[in-house]
């Protein structure tokens, strides 16, 4: 996980996606941290081959999926954010997420919310597919599974956060998440486990 | 290649329009100024407007994701979540809100469900308006009320109260013994008691409400009318004969609130009994003078043709025995005589024979008499006057001459040896003014409020003086203002007195005739 950044191939990550996703992880360092760090993460992406303000990023515009790793490893490095912290970065996404808003007529009920994670992913990235492996509110767990998708470690970590956060808007609860499946562990998929 | 092109073209138009949408809506979000939410059926709220943050005290971060039951009381809402559920919307329904850290506030609600593609309900949009200024105006209105109805309850004791009291009053009053009338400042009879009412033997309604003109029409208020006057002034115990055996003492004073004169209130107290009772005096005494003076008047003659030689020489002893025999009996005649005065001053029989006289060459006569009877006991003697060209006044001669006698034999009797009398003549505008200046005793401060009364003699001069019937000021003050005039005194004990009285100048021939 602590992996040199430079030593990152970024023009093997594939895919794109949804400016949602940095918008939300700029309101979350602006929150934070200030608009003065946002900046210097801004400057930290020069750096790292991606100059980028994140006022102009559109909320439905398509970006490189690097652009995404790249932000998490700014974010990271600058505001000096643990593992933990990014993953409260990523419970913070949903909340604030248009995208998210999009889908909360499906948020009723965890079998509704369900059927529609798929379409939930893919409206924000192009590569991977997420399901949802098992919902059972009488045993009070969910479990995602997402496949076809590498990423990063610290993006599974932001995931990790994002998952919890929306099983917790849909049943109104606090909850624990963890990856139990990951592709860096050896794991063909993803697999996060969210309980209540 | 070309369709592909063409496809890319359209995705970048559409989401460009797709980002000009959210903008649009974004800002119309934040705009909105009434709080907003949406509340998932599981009660959890997904969205919230920058007014709903501010109402709520909270960040949106921090309202994301929060049960909806923290800012309602649980039951509440779940009913209202049911109600919105069934009918579709609830509109206006009253609530209590509660903002993180702050206290309760009234809000009204508004709901509406949201519906998904096949019309199941997925939550719904919650508005609030805030309540607090009105509900806060209302309570003002509500404490205002019910300052009003306190007030008007105080007022209305305050009312119960005067008139309790205004019945205690009228109960008082009525059953007083003395009649009370009371008169508006346009001197109107407000009010009649009781008494008054027999006093008059009138009923309150036939004479309330008339004015001091029309009472004097009514042939019982006449003589009151009289002695008050036509204006209504300040009277301290003026004696009113109403009727045959009914003496009433008429006093008016004005009635003040605030230190406004509000009208005047005439008290009428009944002093029948007290005049019969000094009438029986005054008979007794006019009686018992009388019977006493023929005995008297024999005893002097008597003792005179003693003394005279008539019935023999007598021997020097037995003269001296009869010298003073003779000096007590003039001073009992005298005595007498000043009885028969004041009776005859109390009866109204006090006859007067007024006629043109030089008063200077009178008082200087008067003076003259007392040289010798000053000059024996060391006292001097002067008579002053600085009036020029006086005219004759209009007097009762023999009566003024009793007044000055009276001050002169006075200040003789309580002046020391060495001391010095002076009577003083001035004029003083339209009258003059005749004055008696002693170096005697004195009247004692506390004593000096009666000199003028019957019977008065002063403590000091009881101690050093036993002659004096005490009768000769309040003779001579009634003969004083029997000629229009005043009487006064300033006096120091121990440094001397002064008596003053004062005689009309001028008399109109018209009121010279008056005068008989």
């Amino acid at each position: 996980m602590e992996e040199d950044n430079k030593t990152i191939s970024w023009e093997k990550i594939e895919g794109k996606i949804r400016g949602v996703v940095l918008i939300t992880d700029s309101h979350f360092v602006m929150k934070e941290k200030g608009k003065e760090t946002l900046l210097a993460v801004e400057g930290e992406m020069v750096k790292l081959g991606f100059p980028i303000k994140y006022e102009e990023i559109k909320t439905m515009e398509f970006y490189p999926l690097s652009v995404r790793i790249a932000s998490l490893l700014a974010i990271k490095k600058v505001c000096g954010f643990s593992e933990e912290k990014i993953r409260e970065m990523g419970a913070n996404a949903p909340k604030i997420s248009l995208i998210i808003k999009l889908f909360l007529k499906y948020f009723s009920t965890l079998t509704m919310a369900a059927e529609k994670v798929s379409l939930l992913w893919s409206r924000h990235y192009t590569v991977g597919e997420l399901r949802a492996k098992e919902v059972d509110e009488e045993k009070k767990v969910v479990i995602l599974e997402l496949g076809n998708f590498t990423g990063h470690p610290l993006f599974c970590q932001y995931l990790n956060g994002y998952f919890s956060m929306v099983v917790q808007l849909i049943i109104g609860k606090a909850v624990t998440s963890q990856e139990t499946k990951c592709p860096f562990s050896g794991d063909s998929y993803h697999e996060f486990t969210v309980t209540w | 290649m070309a369709n592909e092109s063409e496809q890319e073209k359209k995705i970048g138009l559409l989401l460009s329009d797709l980002s000009s949408l959210e903008e649009y809506i974004n800002d119309l979000f934040v705009f909105a100024p009434l709080p907003i939410c949406f509340v998932s059926l599981g009660g959890m709220v997904f969205e919230a407007n920058p007014a709903f943050e501010k109402l709520s005290n909270s960040i949106l971060t921090d309202i994301i994701g929060t049960p909806i039951t923290i800012f309602f009381k649980e039951k509440e809402i779940e009913r209202l979540q049911q109600e919105t559920i069934k009918s579709g919307a609830v509109e206006g329904r009253e609530m209590l809100f509660s903002p993180k850290e702050k206290g309760k506030m009234a809000v009204q609600v508004f709901t509406r469900v949201r519906q998904d593609e096949e019309g199941r309900p997925v939550g719904y949009f919650l508005s609030l308006f805030d309540l607090t200024k009105i509900k806060q105006t209302e309570e003002n209105i509500s404490q205002t009320q019910r300052a009003l109805l306190n007030i008007l309850e105080d007022t209305e004791e305050a009312r119960r109260l005067a008139e309790e009291e205004k019945d205690k009053t009228k109960t008082i009053i009525d059953n007083f013994t003395d009649g009370l009338l009371v008169f508006d400042v346009a001197e109107r009879l407000i009010s009649i008691n009781a008494q008054g009412e027999k006093f008059f033997n009138v009923q309150s309604a036939g004479v309330n409400g008339k004015s001091l003109t029309e009472l004097k029409e009514i042939l019982a208020f006449l003589p009151l009318i009289l002695v008050l006057g036509e204006k209504l002034k300040e009277t301290f115990r003026q004696e009113l004969v109403l009727k045959e055996n009914l003496v009433l003492e008429v006093s008016a004073v004005p009635v003040l609130s605030y230190g406004e004169k509000t009208g005047y209130l005439v008290s009428l107290h009944d002093i029948t009994r007290e005049k019969l009772i000094e009438r029986m005096k005054t008979e007794f005494v006019s009686i018992a003078a009388h019977q006493l003076r023929t005995p008297l008047s024999a005893i002097k003659w008597t003792l005179r043709m003693l003394l005279d030689g008539d019935l023999g020489e007598l021997a020097p002893e037995q003269r001296d025995f009869i010298e003073k025999s003779y000096q007590s009996n003039e001073r009992m005649i005298g005595l007498i005589n000043d009885l028969l005065d004041v009776t005859r001053i109390e009866e109204g029989r006090y006859v007067f024979k007024k006629d043109y006289a030089d008063i200077v060459s009178l008082v200087n006569s008067i003076v003259s008499n007392y040289l010798d009877e000053a000059k024996e006991k060391g006292i001097k003697l002067r008579f002053k006057s600085t009036a020029k060209n006086l005219p004759a006044v209009i007097i009762d001669a023999e009566k003024i001459t009793l007044v000055i006698q009276n001050l002169i034999e006075n200040s003789i009797k309580y002046t020391k040896p060495g001391g010095e009398i002076i009577v003083f003549l001035e004029r003083r505008k339209e009258e003059i003014e005749i004055s008696v200046r002693d170096t005697g005793v004195g009247i004692p401060l506390d004593q000096q409020g009666r000199v003028f009364s019957k019977f008065f003699r002063a403590a000091n001069v009881m101690r050093m003086e036993t002659e004096g019937s005490g009768l000769g000021l309040f003779i001579a003050k009634n003969i004083v203002e029997a000629h229009g005039g005043r009487i006064w005194f300033q006096s120091e004990e121990g440094k001397g007195s002064t008596f003053f009285f004062t005689i009309p100048a001028k008399k109109e021939f018209k009121q010279f005739l008056e005068g008989f």
